[in-house]
């Protein structure tokens, strides 16, 4: 467990007094605020640390007591014990004003071992009946599974939750179960669930927004005498024509074979099929004799 | 599509707010309320963004014209974000190629 220099945290001095922590406080708080960092994990756990930090250098007890043990937290029983038979002098408790419903009780190791866990010490006199935490969650699909609405069952907080996945969702695309959440404070309503999607690459069926892409081979015969090729798409096989004279790389577009749009029944983007035309590398002597006798023509 | 309400009155005791804080929010085009026989409801979707405004006001002592300020731009945070995640899909689909 690591050491926390919390003056640090809040960038003052050892002997800052309560208005300058409360200054710096604010003034770190307004930058690393999670609802002016969406999405922004490193803001959040800046956040944690100075809300930590501030738990406990705005509270005088607290202060003393990390000003006195902070690197041998590990001796702060002792601290404790000795403050006990002190305690008739009865306590001044600082109101540390902490942040509410952004994970502000999540506390470090080091903050629990030493104050116990929780911040149970925080001043709740304040507190408003906010919603509940937001829990997120990451989902891993498949593009295939991506193509079909289904529902699976996701375990998030030891709770069962089956959710719907709409067809087209798209990688790193977030949805927002309302609800979902941890349980409002003060009876307010329960937090959201938030998932994000993990759509891993397909071997084949490369994805470009709702559009598909893929690349089929036909031989050199084929490409100059034309014919016909049945190929696989997301939702079954296609028969195609390749004209007479197909040029390597000529791109065809097959439209509504595509991915579905998202939330829009129906809709579909569309396939996109390029030509690699094979070029056979091991002729018998009679091709190579009849290749020569083309190219003499 | 049923919508569930909540007079403004209720929201306002239940979050500790004044009711003058949800009128400032509605003149900057924050949110919308509706008027139900000289009542003023807010729908409970907008609940979300309320309670964001809620704990900027009350955390970060942000005024209602700052409120205005920092939701634009939030909101160009979020295009920005929607931007970047789709650039990286693409960019991924290009690397596929390669």
């Amino acid at each position: 467990m690591e050491y926390i220099d919390y003056y640090k945290v809040l960038e003052i001095k050892k002997d800052a007094a309560t208005d300058d922590i409360k200054k710096a406080y604010r003034k770190l708080a307004r930058k690393y605020h999670p609802d002016l960092n969406p999405n922004n994990d490193e803001a959040n756990k800046k956040f944690q640390q100075i809300n930590e930090a501030n738990e406990v250098l705005s509270d005088p007890e607290k202060r003393k007591k990390y000003d006195r043990y902070g690197k041998d937290w590990q001796h702060a029983d002792q601290f404790d014990a000795q403050q006990q038979q002190r305690q008739s002098q009865g306590r001044t408790r600082g109101a540390a004003g902490g942040f509410s419903g952004f994970g502000g009780d999540d506390f470090s190791d080091f903050f629990s071992s030493m104050f116990g866990g929780g911040g149970g010490a925080r001043s709740s006199g304040s507190r408003s009946p906010f919603k509940g935490q937001d829990y997120s969650s990451e989902l891993n699909l498949n593009l295939l599974d991506a193509y079909t609405t289904h529902k699976q069952t996701l375990t998030v907080n030891g709770k069962q939750v089956r959710i719907t996945i709409p067809a087209g969702v798209e990688n790193g695309q977030k949805i927002k179960l309302p609800g979902y959440g941890a349980p409002g404070p003060n009876n307010g309503p329960a937090g959201d669930l938030f998932i994000s999607f993990n759509i891993s690459e397909h071997p084949k069926f490369k994805r470009k927004g709702n559009d598909i892409h893929i690349q089929e081979e036909v031989d050199l015969y084929t490409a100059i005498l034309g014919g016909e090729k049945i190929i696989e798409t997301l939702n079954g096989k296609v028969k195609l024509t390749i004209p007479a004279g197909t040029q390597p790389d000529t791109t065809l577009r097959l439209k509504g074979k595509g991915f579905p749009v998202y939330k829009k029944e129906n809709q579909f983007g569309d396939l996109y099929v390029k030509w690699t035309v094979k070029i056979p590398t091991k002729l018998s002597a009679q091709q190579k004799e009849l290749f020569e006798q083309l190219s003499k023509l | 599509m049923e919508t569930y309400l909540i007079s403004v009155d209720e929201f306002c005791g239940h979050y500790k707010v004044e009711v003058s804080f949800i009128k400032s929010l509605e003149e900057f085009g924050l949110l919308k309320t509706k008027s139900i026989k000289k009542t003023r409801f807010i729908n409970i979707e907008d609940l979300t963004g309320l309670e964001r405004y809620i704990r900027l006001y009350k955390e970060l002592e942000i005024n209602p014209e700052g409120l205005h300020a920092v939701s634009h731009l939030l909101n160009q945070l979020e295009f920005l974000q929607n931007k970047i995640a789709a650039l990286n899909n693409e960019i991924s689909y290009y690397k596929q190629l390669h």
